[in-house]
């Protein structure tokens, strides 16, 4: 049943007409009177469902149309063709029903009064949201505490830092109590500890109120923190959708294998490339296949203190992604 | 009544806002006291060399002046503002966020600004007024008075009508800048009643700009001089203008979602 997902995309298309022109002063001038248009096909029929309090990671370079599909799920803009529900609605259709369940969150815009503290701002949407104050109170208070703002609300939002900016601008966000969650790079820009409060309150939340997210993040450290699936797009098309620990399976053509001898480390190299030393630690990389024989080798020959074996660190795997140009 | 609820309540947010800036109210009234003081030393010269333009006295030219400047406050306090912002945040994308709002995005486009210290050119234009009615009669008479109401309401609308297109363009033509100057060079034209003016300028200022609705029709009914027909015509056009901006302002919106990366 479609009904039973919180959100349903299929076949999802959306195609961009974008001026076309050569740099210079000829072709602006020509343009001008006869404007060239390209095609641009920025997602390119993507299939996927989430389930209710289901954390998805939305991963792809720039370009890759994720943002593309995070506006389509939000209803700002249309498909060019396929089908994409959110909680059972379309949302190209706006229903106010509908956006009051749903909430989008753009990391690098804030959508608070400026000059004004933020508790002026969260009244504004207290009113445009139709919450009752009583609901409101505790809802907000609640959101307060956890992402722990009790005195920057009381500030003009332009006198806050970045990093508080957000979590202030995340608290507007959420007063609402939306189902749906899609979070555009809420992290960007912040400072480790930051993202590591922010994840933990994304991580809080979806506990306590069982909250659907879908999230895209340059940091693979907020993915791997939080999704224990990512949806991997590129050039408009999914490459791979499914747990983390299985993108490294299905992608990385190699493992790394740690190793500390008791004799120092010479001759290391004829197991594998060595790609690291640090002290008695020697990493190396090792064709995945390769793993189980080289690693049974090397405690059949040599003294071995210890031995690790591992996937290569996310971000090389996900580099490693992006590199093929097409899955098929 | 949700619309009058969203417009109060940005109303509400808007002073706050602009409380915070004081230094805004002196720049206003020092603004509002240069365009009022050369507006008179015009019609001063003017009346210097005659006793009449067009029919009308200096009195009631007073009169129009009041009325440009007053309804230049209410453009400047609320419809200005709001649109500019609209054509700044297609720009920057920025206007995503009234978009996932549940609640109409033309309200929510047309209300969420407001520059209160223009209400110094309100309070002026209205002074201004007061004194070219004292010159010309008594006391103004109900119907003139009710007359007046309409015209100005009615006008107003018109002028966020075009307003409004003007904010819409912005969702073909990134850079709407040079159109809101031109707004601001054509509303001069309404210091003077439209009638002094050559045919196509006259037309222009009318139904292209609708600064003759806003200004010189309320003008005409403090005056006197308005014909009912006038009062009639400047209702359907305000309706016509009114549904036709929304139409567009819907389509262009599409266009918005259909384009925008």
């Amino acid at each position: 049943m479609m009904s039973d997902y919180a959100v349903h995309v299929a076949a999802l298309e959306k195609v961009f007409d974008v001026p076309e022109r050569e740099a210079g002063l000829r072709a602006a001038t020509k343009s001008l009177v006869r404007r060239k248009w390209r095609q641009v096909r920025a997602v390119h029929g993507i299939s996927f469902d989430i389930a209710p309090g289901e954390i998805v990671g939305f991963l792809g370079p720039n370009g890759a149309g994720k943002t593309t599909t995070l506006k389509m799920l939000s209803g700002l803009l249309y498909p060019t063709g396929g089908e994409a529900r959110v909680l059972g609605h379309v949302p190209s259709r706006r229903e106010r029903a509908f956006l009051r369940r749903i909430t989008l969150v753009m990391g690098n815009r804030n959508q608070l009064q400026w000059d004004l503290p933020a508790l002026d701002s969260y009244e504004l949407n207290r009113a445009i949201y139709r919450i009752p104050r009583d609901d409101f109170r505790p809802v907000r208070d609640e959101l307060i505490e956890l992402l722990d703002v009790g005195d920057l609300v009381r500030k003009p939002v332009r006198n806050l830092s970045l990093g508080e900016r957000m979590k202030v601008e995340i608290v507007g966000a959420l007063l609402h109590r939306p189902q749906v969650l899609f979070l555009d790079e809420p992290t960007i820009g912040l400072d480790v500890t930051m993202q590591k409060r922010i994840r933990s309150f994304v991580a809080e939340y979806n506990r306590r109120h069982g909250a659907t997210v879908l999230l895209t993040s340059h940091y693979m450290a907020d993915v791997q923190a939080l999704c224990k699936r990512v949806i991997v797009i590129h050039h408009g098309r999914i490459l791979f959708d499914g747990p983390l620990t299985g993108l490294a399976e299905q992608f990385a053509a190699y493992k790394t294998i740690g190793v500390a001898l008791e004799n120092g480390h010479g001759g290391l190299e004829r197991y594998g490339e060595v790609i690291h030393r640090d002290g008695e630690w020697v990493t190396l990389r090792v064709p995945k296949a390769e793993t189980p024989r080289v690693a049974a080798q090397l405690l059949a020959d040599q003294a071995v203190l210890d031995l690790t074996i591992e996937d290569p660190p996310i971000e090389d795997v996900i580099e490693l992604v992006f590199a093929q140009e097409r899955p098929e | 009544m949700g619309t009058v609820r969203v417009f109060w309540l940005f109303f509400r947010v808007g002073v706050m806002n602009e409380l915070q800036y004081r230094m805004n109210f002196v720049v206003q009234l020092l603004q509002s006291a240069i365009t009022l003081g050369v507006a008179l030393a015009v019609l001063a010269l003017v009346y210097s060399h005659t006793d009449d333009l067009n029919g009308w006295s200096q009195s009631e030219l007073l009169c129009v002046f009041g009325i440009q400047i007053l309804m230049g406050g209410v453009i400047k306090a609320y419809i200005q503002p709001n649109m500019t912002r609209v054509i700044g945040e297609v720009r920057d994308g920025k206007l995503d966020y009234a978009l996932t709002k549940p609640e109409d995005a033309q309200v929510l486009a047309s209300v969420r600004e407001v520059r209160i210290w223009q209400v110094v050119d309100v309070i002026s234009g209205a002074v201004v007024l007061g004194f070219g009615l004292s010159g010309i009669v008594a006391d103004l008479a109900l119907l003139d008075a009710a007359a007046f109401a309409v015209a100005l309401v009615l006008g107003a609308v018109m002028i966020y009508c075009f307003w409004l297109v003007i904010a819409t363009g912005a969702f073909w033509i990134v850079n709407m800048w040079h159109a809101i100057e031109l707004f601001d060079g054509v509303y001069l034209t309404g210091r003077f009643p439209v009638g002094i003016y050559p045919g196509w300028l006259r037309y222009s200022v009318t139904f292209l700009v609708p600064i003759a609705f806003a200004v010189t029709v309320p003008a005409e009914a403090v005056t006197s001089r308005l014909e009912w027909q006038t009062l009639v015509i400047a209702a359907l056009f305000a309706t016509v203008l009114f549904v036709g901006t929304r139409w567009f302002w819907r389509f262009g919106l599409k266009r918005y979602s259909g384009a925008s990366a």
